[in-house]
């Protein structure tokens, strides 16, 4: 235990995370045929590609001390309105595309942020409130029609076939490259920008922020604008990559996205974790959920069973080792 | 005398129909360290939340550099360079040092520039003249380094006037001499310390002037060299009181009720041997982190002991669970009241009947209530808790009250055996007197009284007998007549081996 | 949309507890459309063929058509349900979407003088359940995908099954059809279906469970998915990944939603049935039944308007079970996709 000492209790989770990953693709690989294939590490990455902003949104927002149970439906609603919106103006600009689809993103978040911060509204009732609002205006608003494939223009329809780079069988599309980016971009945000780590702040001790003169409510709506603009671009990913929207789009995000920041170490209290953590937890759980389609061995039923599992483990884990921590620093002293 | 750097000016402030302050004037002079004395509900706390903008006066005025301003908020406060630290410092777990006290900084650019973060903590930490990591997590510090790190984030931020409230509440004698000298080192760079504290032996060690605060009103504002330690107090309570309790000395030892034998917690504390006897108190001594409160807690039940004897009344017993304590007529009273004792969120009546609950059922599980209340108005007479009656809810109550409600609660069970972790922290000099006396009281009845205290003029006032711990080690059961101040801390500091080491 | 079914909704029960206490009337009958969940092409076109119907019939009761939001399908299903129970609604016309976990719910309905109609999916055990108006004969389902699997697979191959959710009532009817032809025609037997994955009817598990597919089985000649989420996103997943000249997507789709790989070979050839007929039909013989023109008893026969006569059989999937067969299928192709999406 000696040696553990000198690694940050948060340093120390994302090399076990990391062990676990490696562990469960080892695994995989002697279960699946043809497991650990250039192919395999394309499918896991378009696959991640949806959900990591989302995760990374979602962690920024449990870093302050809340939830956001919303995103599922947003994702559905910037998905759905914006894909209608693109069908009339065939013609705009894929960049602007994007920003206006993150930009609808961060107006519902703020709707959420408003609530939290300023009405006093606990998260997770205002998000659970706006999950289901969001996806009966939804409802309401496509009046049951359903965007499709053909309405859409060319480039967005190929868009998840794009590549950024090729080589030898090795594939990684321009949607992960966004996702990627977007996950760069927090990650350089967090680390280095000194406001952000006003969100680290605010979560790890509300009452000592005020204290510090940190502007808690307008930190927590900036938190809950993030992880909208980051639904938004999960939306456009969705639309890309599904063609046909639905008003069932994005259903059931929210516990995907919560599983992958809590399995990546983001602390459900509040106050510590990192985007590494998130982009590990997020790619963990989707490589599980991936491989287990792919593994005979395990039926359908169980696929769900397994994942609620192992969220039940790492939130376990953490609390142990948070308090195991505590005790071998508490005995330092 | 040099111009005020902060003046108050008829200070007044109500919270619904009660006034918290009235008509308080004083003034803090630039390089001086300031006291603020008085019991709970004096009005310290209202004093400070408006000295740093949490409160606004209703009435009078604040004067900074003689200029007349008004603190609108915390921001404001910093902005002119006021800023306190509490007894539960505000620091932020999940942040390390250096963060911690660079937090509120806006001027030091967008971005993050880790190096010289470290460094310019690193040259705060050595202004304070104290060591400190500034690379390791706040979580992993103890009160006296979390406290350390708030005064180096007030430094940095060029503070002028810092207030200290009850800073040392909580800390062991080492920790507290770190302090007072940080307190003279502030000082010394011509910073003024508020300084707000129970203890008046460290206000006459540091302080330059006292104000005393009585009831919300400003009794009196004195150089510490024309007040005495008598004047002081009776200032404060608004009559003169002993000290401490008298001691009806030698109560005659009944039987042995409690037997511990080897007692050990792997890790934690070993080689615990003791006798306890009815109607006795006897007092663990030693330092914050030698273990004492470790062995109240096994005794409880709440962290079992891995090894050793216990045995009650004779009868060897195996207590890994505080029902099992319960069972043996043990109660513990903690001492943090927040955490372990009470639910803050419910009247009185409710907190004292909870672990006896049994007894105040009717058929078909239905809880009594008049018996609860009566039996709750019965001990806020006995004990004098002060509330209009037994419905106000614990939170609502000032530290002392909350501490009798608390004894109350486990004097409800009946218990032979009674286990006071702290019994008087964070309780001003009046409720202290009342809970020493409460306490002889019970121990003339025939319970047998164990109390953890890091206090050690209460430990030699209130206890029968001492048992001495040391890092988990006990160092030996001393009868109160062979004690003195000095021989306890002797054994509690190991101060013959800090001698070999220096 | 469910600004309307709340106003409605509210008249309704006005009218159902001042005017008509009982519920059937000679002058008007109440009756409810309750899809699995609102917002999607399908129930809305079925919607349309009720509506249709009740014009034609001249009904002077309402016509609500009510249903929960997507996330909230079972739950919700079951309250509208024990809603327009104490609403005294003559009739409920429910896709079910929870199983036998209405079936509680409806044999409360039917006690307290509304008749539940089940259209679209049943209710398994047909506890509750008055008649069953069915799509097309699920033998008939097994053998055109059969057929679809046989011309798209080239006459051998290996053919595997997206499916819904794995305890979805008539999906899984419909895939024990399909084995069944192809274990019992000789012409089949050179097409071997090698697995059957769920996609539990969202975009991105159907996505993945696709690719899985082609990863586990080189050889997969065609995706054979009987649920619209699932045909569209399969045949998206082989767009994206440029498998389309290799495996062959095929199922019930929706034309709208197909047209575009259809047109580009991804997805040649699929089927569905006229949900507005199908709505259409339930209305009639629901209608029939809330006024006393037909018992619902085996070999009444109902005249549905445009859709000609029927006749009420025992349902061969569920024993004890009613129920009246709708048929047939349309197959879309190149040649009357286009036609049918708009």
């Amino acid at each position: 235990m000696e040696s553990l000492r000198k690694f940050h209790p948060q340093t120390l989770r994302l090399i076990a995370l990391a062990l676990v990953l490696v562990l469960t693709v080892v695994f995989f690989t002697s279960q699946i045929d043809n497991y650990f294939s250039p192919r395999m590490l394309n499918r896991i990455t378009s696959s991640v590609a949806v959900i990591l902003p989302i995760a990374i949104g979602q962690a920024i927002v449990v870093m302050t001390r809340n939830i956001d149970l919303s995103v599922g439906s947003l994702v559905g609603i910037v998905a759905y309105v914006m894909g209608g919106f693109i069908g009339q103006h065939q013609g705009i600009n894929p960049a602007v595309f994007v920003v206006l689809c993150m930009l609808l993103g961060a107006f519902c978040g703020a709707i959420n942020g408003v609530l939290v911060s300023y009405g006093r509204v606990p998260s997770i009732i205002v998000t659970l409130g706006t999950l289901a609002l969001f996806r009966t205006y939804l409802v309401e608003y496509s009046e049951a029609r359903t965007i499709t494939t053909d309405s859409l223009p060319k480039w967005l329809v190929d868009l998840p076939s794009a590549s950024v780079v090729e080589f030898g069988g090795f594939d990684i599309r321009v949607i992960v490259g966004l996702a990627v980016l977007a996950a760069l971009v927090a990650w350089l945000a967090l680390t280095r920008l000194r406001a952000a780590r006003q969100f680290y702040a605010v979560g790890s001790n509300p009452d000592a922020a005020v204290f510090a003169s940190i502007n808690e409510a307008r930190v927590v709506l900036i938190a809950f604008m993030i992880s909208g603009a980051m639904a938004g671009l999960a939306g456009f990913i969705f639309l890309a990559k599904f063609g046909n929207i639905t008003v069932v789009a994005g259903l059931g995000f929210e516990l995907k996205s919560v599983a992958a920041v809590v399995v990546g170490g983001v602390n459900i209290f509040g106050g510590s974790g990192s985007i590494v953590g998130v982009v590990l937890g997020t790619v963990l759980v989707d490589v599980i959920d991936n491989s287990l389609i792919r593994w005979a061995v395990v039926s359908e039923f169980w696929r769900e069973a397994l994942l609620g599992l192992l969220i039940m483990l790492a939130v376990t884990a953490d609390t142990l080792m948070t308090r195991s921590f505590g005790r071998l620093r508490g005995s330092q002293n | 005398m040099p111009a005020p750097i902060l003046e108050l000016r008829n200070i007044s402030k109500s919270f619904a129909m009660t006034a918290a302050l009235s008509d308080v004037t004083f003034d803090v002079v630039p390089g001086e360290i300031h006291a603020i004395v008085g019991e709970n509900g004096a009005g310290k706390s209202t004093l400070i939340k408006i000295m740093t903008g949490v409160y606004q006066p209703d009435g009078g005025e604040i004067l900074w550099e003689g200029m007349p301003v008004s603190i609108r908020h915390t921001q404001a406060a910093q902005a002119l360079g006021i800023a306190a630290i509490f007894q539960e410092p505000m620091v932020f777990p999940d942040l390390d040092v250096a963060e911690n006290i660079f937090i509120s900084h806006r001027d030091r650019g967008t971005f993050m520039d880790w190096g010289k973060l470290y460094a310019d903590a690193d040259a705060l930490i050595k202004q304070l003249g104290v060591a400190l990591d500034a690379h390791r997590p706040a979580s992993g510090l103890t009160l006296a380094e979390q406290q350390t790190v708030e005064i180096a984030r007030a430094l940095s931020l060029k503070v002028k006037v810092l207030i200290m409230d009850e800073p040392t509440a909580s800390l062991s004698a080492h920790e507290v001499e770190r302090l007072l000298s940080i307190a003279r080192t502030l000082k010394a760079q011509g910073v003024s310390v508020l300084y707000i504290s129970h203890r008046l032996d460290e206000i006459f060690r540091v302080a330059d002037r006292v104000t005393v605060l009585r009831d919300g009103k400003h009794i009196s504002t004195k150089p510490i060299a024309a007040v005495t330690h008598e004047a002081l107090v009776k200032d404060m309570v608004g009559r003169a009181i002993d000290t401490f309790a008298v001691k009806t000395k030698a109560n005659p030892h009944g039987d042995t009720v409690l037997s511990v034998k080897g007692l050990v917690r792997q890790g934690v504390f070993s080689d615990v041997s003791f006798d306890l006897h009815a109607g006795e108190v006897l007092c663990f001594a030693g330092l914050v982190g030698s273990r004492r409160t470790d062995v109240g807690l096994a005794l409880f039940g709440v962290e079992p002991a891995t090894g050793g004897e216990i045995s009650v009344a004779g009868k060897a017993v195996r207590i890994i669970s505080p029902q099992q304590a319960m069972e043996q007529g043990i109660a513990y009273v903690s001492e943090d009241r927040r955490k372990l004792g009470l639910a803050m969120t419910l009247p009185i009546f409710s907190n004292i009947s909870l672990p006896s609950l049994a007894r105040f059922l009717k058929a078909f599980g239905w809880i009594d209530r008049t018996a609860e209340r009566k039996v709750a108005e019965s001990y806020r007479e006995r004990l004098s808790i002060r509330s209009p009656n037994t419905e106000t809810h614990v939170g609502k109550l000032s530290g002392g009250n909350q501490q009798k409600v608390m004894l109350a609660k486990w004097l409800e069970t009946k218990p032979r055996i009674l286990i006071f972790d702290e019994p008087t922290r964070g309780i001003d000099v009046g409720a202290k007197a009342e809970v020493h006396n409460i306490m002889r009281a019970l121990a003339k009845e025939g319970v047998a009284i164990i109390a953890i205290s890091s206090d050690l003029p209460e430990v030699l006032a209130l206890a029968d007998r001492v048992l001495v711990m040391r890092e988990g080690r006990q160092m030996g059961i001393f009868d109160i007549a062979d004690c003195t101040q000095e021989s306890v801390m002797a054994l509690a500091t190991g101060q013959q081996e800090l001698a070999k080491a220096s | 949309m469910l600004k309307r079914t709340i106003v409605k909704l509210g008249l309704a029960s006005a009218l159902a507890t001042t005017l008509f206490a009982g519920a059937a009337s000679a002058e008007g009958v109440n009756m409810v459309l309750l899809p699995k969940f609102l917002g999607i092409l399908p129930f809305d076109q079925a919607n349309r063929g009720a509506e249709e119907a009740h014009k034609e019939l001249g009904n002077t009761g309402t016509l609500q058509y009510i249903g929960p939001t997507p996330e909230n399908s079972v739950a919700g299903q079951i309250e509208m349900l024990t809603t327009a129970t104490t609403q005294k609604q003559a009739v409920v016309m429910l896709s079910n979407n929870a199983g036998d976990q209405i079936a509680a719910a409806a044999e409360a309905a039917q006690a307290a003088g509304t008749k539940v109609v089940t259209w679209d999916s049943p209710i398994p055990s047909g506890k509750g359940e008055s008649v069953f108006v069915a799509q097309v004969d699920f033998g008939s389902i097994g053998v055109v995908m059969s057929d679809m699997a046989l011309s798209l697979a080239g006459g051998a191959g290996e053919v595997a099954v997206l499916s819904a959710t794995p305890d979805a009532a008539n999906q899984n009817a419909w895939i024990e059809a399909m084995k069944k032809t192809l274990a019992e025609d000789a012409k089949y037997k050179d097409v071997k279906l090698v697995d059957v994955v769920y996609g539990d009817d969202q975009s991105e598990k159907s996505y993945n469970a696709a690719l899985a597919l082609v990863d586990k089985y080189p050889n997969l000649k065609v995706i054979m998915a009987p649920t619209t989420v699932g045909i569209a996103a399969a045949a998206k997943a082989m767009q994206d990944e440029k498998l389309c000249d290799k495996v062959k997507v095929s199922g019930l789709g929706l034309p709208a939603e197909m047209v575009s790989y259809t047109l580009n070979g991804c997805a040649p050839e699929f089927a569905l049935w006229s949900f507005v007929d199908l709505g259409y039909l339930t209305y009639q013989v629901s209608y029939a039944l809330a006024t006393g023109a037909i018992k619902g008893d085996i070999g009444d026969k109902v005249k549905a308007g445009r859709m000609g006569e029927f006749t009420i059989e025992a349902d061969p999937g569920r024993a004890g079970s009613k129920r009246v067969l709708m048929g047939p299928f349309t197959v879309y192709n190149k040649d009357n996709v286009e036609a049918a999406s708009k």
